[in-house]
């Protein structure tokens, strides 16, 4: 369904997700003029996506309880739609000097101005090199569940999972719906302790109980559930053949004694989310590294305003905390916004923000207790033999970067420059974070205080005639 | 209906086509995309890197690692999990990045 349409809109958001639909619910509902730009064809984000057309649903239960929520979020938003001008499959690539932005839509290059500006992009899985990781049949675990979800297809016949924390389970749990075998589930964490910490909050969020159900299905399946074990490489000829696991340490390092091999033909890779920072970063915003929130987040104050005025990051792409931390990050946006653009006063927007306020305190300590089980440990980087690669796209291996860090280039874009690690048409999305951590792990340096790469337009690959397309001259920012 | 990888239960799935991949015929229904319709039928190698000659499949799944790109059409370079399968579409598995065909 399209949205309405609006002139003028004084409020844009990036992404059509639980966060970026929460802000554009809250300052619609005060007033303000908004428009929402989502690159994807139907609104819902990834957890909360919807079928592609051509495909009927008989019965959501395969949906999971995220579908409950998000059917109540995206019901909320229909109803306010007819308010707000919502562009679907709008890919915004770029922003530039002077608050414009270019975005792509239907094979053409439009440019938008913007003032006030909420970034809701989101978050992808963690791409974790090991031997192997390259075969085919390597899936990341939010693959495996759009295609699962989405596409209602299994990845593969005999499936086993490795990562930490729930996602990994909940997907385990939807290939088991679906009919399909899953040999193991291994879990890198301690899973006694997250377990004991949901019971302990079970009582406040249906999540949690949710998790606990995951876990008893998967028992019930007979599936072994191996609680500090790990992937340490995937073998075969043309596509995944076997698996060698072991049980690891507390800092994820593998006991050799304990190595073993299963007859898997698909595996997936579920070790938490990074940010989608690549806007937050081109928009000149502040940036720190949080390992426990998934790499470099933006720096933001209460309001979830980042250190640029006017501009906003919420949800995943900010931090990753979860769709329920989500919801309430963008509805705090979206009332931050309607009180500086003067819809609501100081007063109403406080009233209007203090319910979320307290779910968002509660939650956020669940959060905290459940990242400090789930950060990546030194271990998940140190997987990669010499000969495996790294840069996928550029087919560079761990002995590549290894040797132009002997060669004393310890800064990413110092790399990127010697190596063209990065440079390829995944943008480094698929390296950077790992080899952030191996420059670490080589140098000795601490992961935060290495320079990520510079960010620059397009945010992602668009056809050259949709940049011949755009209208007007744009001045790009200083410093890029 | 062959063995496949599709999984039948709470959907009811739109109308069935083919397209042609390296020659050879497969199924696809309405509202697939290009890779769970290849998922589906068991293949798994959509390219062949370009220095090490490696097979790549569906990594990401979300359009962001390149993983699954064949040329479709013609068109090289194309994310098969961001394609919608369409009647008659030809793909083929890419070999290295190809080439881009430049208009007239």
């Amino acid at each position: 369904m399209e949205g309405g349409r609006v002139k003028n809109p004084e409020l844009i958001i990036i992404g059509a997700g639980p966060a970026g639909i929460a802000a554009a619910l809250e300052a619609a509902r005060a007033g303000v003029a908004v428009k929402i730009l989502d690159e994807n064809p139907k609104c819902g984000g990834r957890i909360y996506g919807q079928l592609n057309d051509g495909f009927k649903l008989l019965n959501p239960g395969f949906l999971g309880p995220d579908y409950a929520k998000g059917k109540v979020l995206l019901a909320e938003f229909d109803a306010i739609r007819a308010k707000i001008d919502y562009l679907h499959d709008a890919l915004v690539f770029a922003t530039f000097e002077n608050r414009i932005m270019a975005f792509h839509q239907a094979g053409k290059g439009q440019r938008l101005a913007f003032n006030k500006l909420i970034l809701a992009t989101g978050a992808y899985d963690r791409p974790v090199p090991f031997p192997g990781w390259t075969l085919p049949g390597v899936l990341t675990a939010g693959g495996a569940q759009t295609l699962v979800k989405m596409q209602r297809v299994l990845p593969g016949k005999n499936i086993l999972f490795a990562g930490t924390g729930p996602l990994q389970l909940v997907v385990a749990n939807q290939v088991l719906d679906g009919g399909g075998k899953v040999e193991a589930i291994l879990e890198a964490g301690e899973i006694n302790n997250w377990l004991k910490l949901l019971k302990g909050f079970s009582r406040n969020w249906g999540l949690l109980t949710d998790g606990l159900q995951y876990i008893r299905a998967i028992r019930k399946a007979g599936v072994p559930l191996l609680r500090r074990h790990m992937i340490l490489e995937a073998r075969g000829d043309r596509q995944v053949e076997e698996a060698v696991i072991a049980e690891v340490d507390k800092d994820w390092r593998a006991i050799e004694k304990t190595r073993r091999v299963l007859k898997v033909d698909t595996i997936c890779l579920g070790y938490g989310l990074v940010p989608s920072v690549e806007l937050t970063r081109l928009v000149g915003c502040q940036h720190r590294y949080a390992p426990d929130l998934g790499g470099w987040v933006p720096a933001r104050n209460e309001d979830m305003e980042t250190s640029v005025p006017g501009v906003f990051a919420v949800g995943d792409g900010a931090g990753v905390a979860g769709s329920a931390m989500a919801m309430f990050e963008g509805r705090i946006a979206g009332i931050s916004t309607a009180q500086s653009l003067g819809y609501i006063s100081a007063e109403e927007a406080r009233k209007r923000k203090k319910p979320y306020l307290n779910d968002m305190k509660k939650l956020g300590r669940l959060r905290d207790a459940l990242d400090r089980i789930s950060y990546p440990r030194p271990g998940l980087f140190e997987l990669a033999h010499d000969d495996t690669i790294i840069c996928r796209c550029e087919e560079l291996t761990l002995g590549d970067i290894k040797s132009a860090i002997a060669e004393g280039t310890i800064e990413m874009n110092a790399l990127k420059r010697m190596t063209r690690m990065g440079m390829g048409r995944c943008q480094g999305r698929m390296c950077a974070p790992a080899v952030q951590e191996i420059i670490a792990g080589q140098s000795r340096i601490p992961a935060a205080e290495i320079e990520y790469l510079n960010q620059r337009p397009p945010t992602k690959l668009v056809p050259i005639d949709v940049l011949e397309s755009l209208p007007g001259e744009f001045e790009i920012r200083h410093g890029w | 209906m062959t063995q496949d990888l599709r999984i039948r239960k709470d959907v009811q799935r739109g109308q069935a086509f083919e397209i042609e991949v390296d020659g050879l015929p497969v199924v696809a229904y309405e509202g697939e995309t290009v890779a769970a319709a290849l998922m589906a039928a068991g293949i798994r190698t959509t390219n062949q890197t370009a220095r090490g000659d490696e097979p790549r499949g569906v990594c990401c799944g979300i359009g962001l690692c390149y993983g699954c790109t064949m040329v479709i059409d013609g068109v090289p370079n194309t994310r098969t999990c961001q394609t919608l399968a369409q009647p008659g579409m030809r793909l083929e598995t890419q070999k290295g990045l190809q080439r881009w065909k430049v208009a007239e």
